[in-house]
């Protein structure tokens, strides 16, 4: 997908919610509001575009922790421009959902 | 306690929105919902979840959406799977389009769609055919009518009608109409009655007191008198005698052996006047007191009223025009007893029980199996049927000889077909095995394996077929892959729980 892909405004926010550091699809729900039916198969169209990626992660972490292993996602580099570019058509979007970068900023100040 | 029960609930909603989800992505999908559910039902376990009001039954609901989302991709990507070459479905929707092809063939063949269709005339297991020659004098006109006429009083305590007909051709006048031959069944009044089939008269209140009538076929009707829908109830000429043409009927409703265009129901009197050597067919139907009805050839004697003893044969109507069935099962027979000596019958060795084969996979390939031997019989039943009376439509022996010409060897070869096709496809996902490969070389004691090796695509195994059969390696074998080898598969690469 290109970086100057038009996005959904669901999918914007989900995409954001990832980058913010919400990697579960739970977590995602959590932040963005959403219900499940609307965030998995809105991760998964994302994973497919190639925007996200998934990984399992180890089963021994998992074991350590005495619970099943989840799946978490991540941008991949399109995604995070497309991000980039998602910003200039939702503006709110960074205010809703703030990234790390812009957390650090706010809280140096 | 209520929180217990919802969780329960909702694995079980996942579980069943799982069978939703293409069986590739199966497993990790449902692990990552599984994962997810654990986590929504045990806050106290992952800190970045804590979700004490969340419903799980709520949150599980959308798994279906989520599954059908995926389906739905998967058929986008990929295509129908009767779509995707060497798939099952394909195969099983090939051999059914064959199938309905056969049957739409045989629906426009007239004999052929007669020979499909049950006898339309109720309680037909109780008519006879009565012959003086077994099966072979069922097939021309081997009756005398002074038989017929003395059976009619000697044989009252065996059946309750007997009746008589014999096809001949005779120029049938009407008025505003050209003059046609017909051939026209020449029958005992009681013949329809006897039949007790659907038939109905029209315009039998015009008929003057023993004035024969005529029941045309629809094809002679449509074919000589242009589907005139003003013929039944109008009286034509033949031989000089009025005829009152009283219905019309389907072609499908006359199954017994001669071809006709009409059946002209005569009364007593008029039949008693026609030549003393005339011989025709006679059909009874069986008191049911008298005796059972006969399941194929039965044999009969009767003492007549001048006290001569005679014996006659009744061959039953259902067995006799069952027949194609009949062939059809021995032509079975003889190809369930060929095959072993034209083709191996093991379908190769798998492993038993083995973790990565559940029991439902070993089952589907039966099911597989099972429906592929189902729909090639349908196909050859039909083929041959078809074929056979496409050719000889009127000649009943000889359509049995044409059906047992095709349908032996097609069953013979659609089996060999069968076994070679299930030996070459994946038992976990029943696609078509490719990439061929030759592995060794035949060494001059044989001890050293050589033979060819094929992939499933999808990267379930590989299967072993060795050139020369031995004591040790006798037939091909399948070598299960772990989910460790599917990322070399690009057709399956989906990452399991665990992976990195």
């Amino acid at each position: 997908m290109p970086a100057d892909a038009k996005l959904s405004h669901t999918a914007a926010m989900i995409l954001q919610a990832i980058h913010a550091g919400q990697i579960y699809g739970f977590s995602v729900m959590e932040m963005t509001g959403l219900p499940s039916g609307t965030v998995y198969p809105a991760m998964r169209r994302l994973e497919r575009d190639g925007l996200i990626v998934s990984k399992w992660e180890q089963q021994s972490i998992a074991d350590a922790e005495q619970r099943p292993p989840r799946k978490y996602y991540r941008l991949t580099r399109t995604g995070r421009s497309t991000l980039d570019a998602v910003y200039k058509r939702y503006p709110l979007l960074e205010k809703m959902i703030p990234s790390p970068e812009v957390e650090q900023a706010v809280e140096r100040r | 306690m209520k929180r217990v029960l919802s969780a329960q609930l909702a694995g079980f909603m996942v579980r069943a929105a799982s069978l939703l989800v293409p069986r590739r992505d199966r497993s990790s999908w449902t692990a990552e919902w599984t994962a997810e559910l654990w986590h929504l039902c045990h806050p106290h376990g992952c800190e970045s979840c804590v979700a004490p009001d969340a419903d799980p039954v709520e949150f599980s609901l959308g798994a279906f959406h989520d599954a059908f989302w995926l389906r739905c991709d998967r058929i986008r990507s990929d295509g129908l799977p009767i779509l995707q070459s060497g798939s099952a479905a394909r195969c099983a929707f090939l051999l059914s389009a064959t199938a309905i092809g056969a049957l739409l063939v045989c629906l426009c063949l007239p004999g052929a769609r007669s020979a499909l269709l049950p006898l339309p005339w109720r309680g037909a297991g109780n008519l006879v055919m009565i012959s003086s020659n077994g099966y072979a004098g069922t097939q021309a006109p081997s009756i005398r009518l002074t038989d017929y006429e003395e059976w009619t009083t000697d044989t009252a305590t065996l059946f309750t009608q007997i009746a008589f007909y014999r096809p001949i051709d005779k120029s049938v006048h009407l008025p505003r109409h050209p003059a046609a031959r017909l051939s026209v069944a020449q029958a005992s009044d009681n013949l329809f009655q006897l039949l007790d089939g659907p038939v109905t008269y029209a315009g039998t209140s015009v008929a003057e007191p023993g004035e024969p009538r005529l029941v045309l076929t629809r094809s002679a009707w449509r074919r000589i008198y242009s589907g005139d829908p003003h013929l039944v109830g109008r009286t034509a000429d033949i031989d000089g005698r009025p005829v009152l043409i009283a219905a019309i009927m389907p072609d499908s409703d006359w199954r017994f052996p001669g071809h006709i265009d009409a059946v002209m129901l005569d009364n007593p009197a008029n039949l008693a006047a026609l030549p003393l050597g005339t011989r025709g067919f006679v059909i009874a139907r069986i008191r049911n007191s008298a005796f059972p009805p006969p399941r194929g050839g039965w044999r009969k004697m009767v003492e007549t009223s001048r006290g001569v003893t005679r014996g006659f044969d009744c061959i039953s109507v259902t067995h006799l025009l069952g027949q194609p069935s009949s062939v059809f099962l021995f032509a079975l027979l003889l190809a369930c007893l060929a095959l072993p000596a034209t083709t191996a019958l093991p379908l190769g060795d798998y492993p038993l029980r083995h973790r990565l084969l559940p029991g439902t996979v070993d089952a589907r390939r039966w099911i597989f199996l099972a429906v592929k031997f189902a729909l090639v019989l349908v196909i050859v039943d039909l083929w041959s049927t078809g074929l056979a009376y496409g050719l000889e439509p009127n000649d009943p022996i000889r359509v049995l000889y044409i059906q047992l010409a095709t349908a032996f060897p097609a069953l013979l070869f659609g089996f060999r077909w069968i076994l070679q096709d299930q030996r070459r496809r994946c038992p976990q996902c029943l696609r078509l095995l490719s990439n061929p490969a030759r592995v060794g070389q035949a060494s001059c004691n044989f001890l050293s394996w050589n033979g060819t090796e094929l992939f499933c695509a999808r990267g379930h195994g590989l299967l072993h077929i060795p050139e020369l059969p031995t004591s040790w390696f006798s037939t091909q074998r399948w070598l299960c892959l772990d989910p460790s080898w599917l990322c070399l598969f690009p057709e399956n690469c989906s990452p399991s729980p665990g992976m990195i």
